[in-house]
């Protein structure tokens, strides 16, 4: 119908064209009034500090004095500076290592939740309560603890007459403490999971069973494949999210990215460059290459996605 | 026609709201702009501002700090009822960021707290006024401390007060070790190194001689100063030659060597956790490197009292290495609308004997020699003994630091991670050194 009247308003033909345009007129004005405040806050908090940033990065500002236009030198200095490759390598190791195992964890929480348990609304909410936590400072606070010389690990540790160290003041341990904490929070993919696994309707596996399929089966055949969709979208929303991790490196390490730069991420890098060496322009540079990076990412999820994500449709 | 009218008023509302918001702005540029020119009395150059003036004072630091310098700002609004002085603080992690953003912003506070390695980024470009210009009185400062706010040809600070980078030691646990005193006027950094190592030997698991002490420049500069070289040379790069930097850093890894010092991981654990968690606060430690004014903090921590030492080598080589650093210094905003009550302000905060008798020796030993005098009998005995201290270097230090060139906030990160690197044992002391010198080169020639 829509089309119908959109088409006929084109064309300029008949009554009730011209009556419903202007119907529609005022529903466009009465949408853009209640859109207003997203719009202005788009606007102002969003795509005006993203356009500043884009400026900056083509200056020299120091956040003191007026910046100065500098063309693509903050850009070619990026491919000069070993401490930005290095926080691109301890970033990428952080998601490519947490992210499927957070994912993993999710999913597994999820079958087994989705057996129908009693108590099943109580289990969840325990479960997604780290994903609420996780990303808070007070909770980096405690991971300092948990994972300190006399912390709880080393405590365990102890029972079986291990000597532990300080795992967060280790320069090859440090980066692993802060995997765990987001693999711990796998409570928001989890819950994506268990409405996914709702989603697939009983009769399938009705079939299977009267097929014989095992449970096994019926998880490879049906569950898997069902849920790849669901899964996707996990990967793609996890993957942005982990790398734009800032918080829990810099209370774990104190706003230093150490111990000697191992969990020195990049949005931490980034904040430094901005906020100790006064270096705006070239970290609004970097976050540019972030997005880019972020961006390249979900592509080539997309387009990997054709070969493995079925959809049902 | 009726249903279009009504957006179309709302749009004019929303047209008048903004016109009347960007007269308001600008009407307070127009404020900025006029500030009034050179006052001498300045008695009368409040009333110039015709009427009640605001200024806005910035710091950072504890609770305790921020309840103090609340009661020195009421003491001063009694003093000057046309002046009103809004309070803009954070603790030490948040300060340099807000700063940097509200002198970003326009916001400049007309007061701000600066600190040595930051004083030059924000004086070379023109965010802080010249104190002499303005009217500041130094007559009473100590005159070796004043020259430390003086870069790019004016006065942009005044210290508060003066720390010393020293040794702080607990005799009880060299008692327990057997181990004598040094007499700190004549021990040698081997010294330092083999009482260190034997402490820990004859001490039981888990005490150490010496907390880890790479992580923090005062100590090179020290250092390096005693051996007739700087830091940072006169000349923008640095000021010392790369064997230098690998013996200082070769004491550290002695020093672990000889078991002086903890394990590294538990090193960086605790030089993260500051007075409270560190080896002298916790009893597990017989020396470490502090500034000064730490040692109240430090002494209420381990709950016994301590002692401060000066640092090894000054009178093993060429000349004195320590030096009197100021702990923080006041400035004020070239953009202040208002300098002379800044100004005004500033003074009461240095040289009036009542607000030293708050501040006592918060902000370091009172910078002015004639408020420092008028209080010695009031501080805690922690703060009394660190006093005579500074009293007793005050004539072997041969001069102050320049102040560290523009870029050098950037430092004690670079040396906290190259030191890092080289007690994991994942870099040479050497390759430590040139790496530290081709960093610090770029910082602070960038």
């Amino acid at each position: 119908m829509a089309i119908v009247d959109e088409f006929r308003r084109v064309k300029g033909t008949g009554k009730a064209g011209r009556s419903r345009s202007a119907a529609h007129r005022f529903d466009g004005r009465a949408a853009v009034v209640f859109l207003a405040p997203w719009f202005l806050g788009l606007a102002f908090i969003t795509v005006g500090p993203m356009v500043a940033s884009a400026y900056l990065s083509f200056t020299d500002y120091s956040l003191l004095e007026p910046p100065q236009w500098i063309g693509l030198d903050n850009y070619t200095r990026m491919f000069e500076d070993p401490r930005l490759l290095n926080a691109l390598q301890v970033t990428f190791t952080y998601v490519l290592v947490s992210v499927p195992l957070q994912l993993g964890a999710a999913l597994g929480l999820a079958l087994l939740l989705d057996k129908g348990l009693r108590g099943l609304a109580f289990y969840r909410s325990v479960f997604y309560l780290p994903s609420l936590l996780g990303g808070s400072v007070a909770v980096a606070l405690l991971w300092r603890q948990v994972f300190g010389a006399e912390g709880l690990v080393n405590q365990f540790l102890a029972l079986f007459g291990i000597q532990g160290q300080g795992w967060v003041s280790h320069p090859d341990y440090a980066l692993g403490t802060l995997m765990i904490l987001n693999v711990w929070t796998f409570g928001a993919p989890m819950v994506i999971f268990l409405a996914g696994l709702r989603q697939i309707p009983q009769m399938y596996y009705e079939a299977a069973s009267i097929d014989g399929a095992g449970r096994i089966r019926k998880f490879t055949a049906i569950t898997f494949p069902m849920l790849t969709p669901i899964i996707f979208f996990n990967l793609i929303l996890q993957l942005i999210n982990a790398f734009q991790t800032f918080t829990q490196a810099a209370v774990i390490s104190g706003g230093t990215g150490g111990p000697a730069d191992s969990t020195m991420v990049y949005t931490l890098y980034l904040y430094q460059k901005g906020f100790t060496a006064l270096d705006m322009g070239y970290a609004s540079a970097m976050a540019w290459l972030l997005l880019a990076i972020v961006a390249g990412m979900t592509a080539i999820n997309f387009l990997a996605s054709k070969y493995w994500v079925f959809y049902n449709d | 026609m009726n249903s279009s009218t009504r957006p179309t008023r709302t749009w004019w509302r929303i047209g008048a709201l903004l016109a009347v918001g960007t007269l308001a702005l600008s009407g307070c540029n127009g404020d900025n702009g006029a500030a009034p020119g050179d006052g001498d009395d300045d008695d009368t150059t409040a009333s110039e501002d015709s009427g009640p003036v605001e200024i806005r004072f910035s710091w950072w630091g504890s609770d305790d700090r921020h309840e103090t310098t609340q009661q020195v700002i009421d003491l001063f609004e009694d003093k000057n009822p046309d002046i009103t002085v809004v309070p803009d603080f954070t603790d030490w992690g948040g300060y340099w960021d807000k700063l940097a953003t509200t002198v970003a912003g326009g916001d400049t506070p007309d007061v701000i707290t600066q600190e040595e390695r930051y004083l030059s980024d924000y004086a070379s470009r023109g965010v802080l006024a010249d104190l002499d210009e303005i009217g500041v009185e130094t007559d009473a400062i100590d005159p070796s401390i004043l020259d430390s706010g003086t870069t790019d040809g004016g006065l942009y600070g005044v210290a508060t007060g003066v720390n010393a980078y020293a040794i702080v030691a607990d005799p009880a646990i060299f008692e327990q070790a057997g181990v004598d005193m040094p007499d700190d006027t004549t021990w040698t950094w081997e010294d330092f190194v083999d009482i260190a190592n034997e402490i820990s030997a004859n001490t039981p698991d888990g005490v150490y001689g010496m907390q880890e002490f790479g992580g923090n420049e005062a100590g090179f500069t020290i250092y390096a100063r005693q051996h007739g070289q700087s830091l940072y040379g006169q000349d923008g790069g640095v000021g010392y030659d790369d064997e230098l930097l690998t013996e200082w850093n070769q004491l550290t890894m002695d020093m672990i060597e000889g078991g002086g010092q903890p394990d590294p991981a538990k090193s960086v654990e605790i030089a993260d956790g500051g007075p409270e968690q560190s080896l002298l606060g916790t009893g597990a430690g017989a020396m470490g490197f502090w500034w000064s004014n730490q040692l109240p903090a430090i002494s209420s921590a381990a709950g016994h009292e301590l002692t401060l030492l000066r640092v090894p080598g000054e009178s093993e080589f060429d000349r004195t290495g320590m030096y009197f650093k100021p702990a923080m210094y006041y400035s004020v905003s070239k953009e202040s609308a208002h300098p002379e009550a800044a100004a005004k302000f500033v003074n009461f905060l240095l040289n009036d004997p009542e607000a030293g008798a708050l501040i006592l020796a918060d902000r370091g030993l009172p910078a002015n020699l004639d408020v420092r005098e008028a209080i010695s009998g009031d501080l805690e005995p922690a703060d009394q003994l660190s006093a005579e201290f500074l009293g007793g270097l005050q004539t072997e230090i041969v001069d102050g630091p320049p102040v560290p060139p523009t870029g050098a906030a950037e430092v004690p990160e670079i040396t906290t991670r190259l030191n890092t690197e080289l007690i994991f044992g994942q870099m040479s002391p050497a390759d430590v050194a040139s790496q530290f010198t081709t960093e610090v080169s770029s910082a602070i020639g960038g």
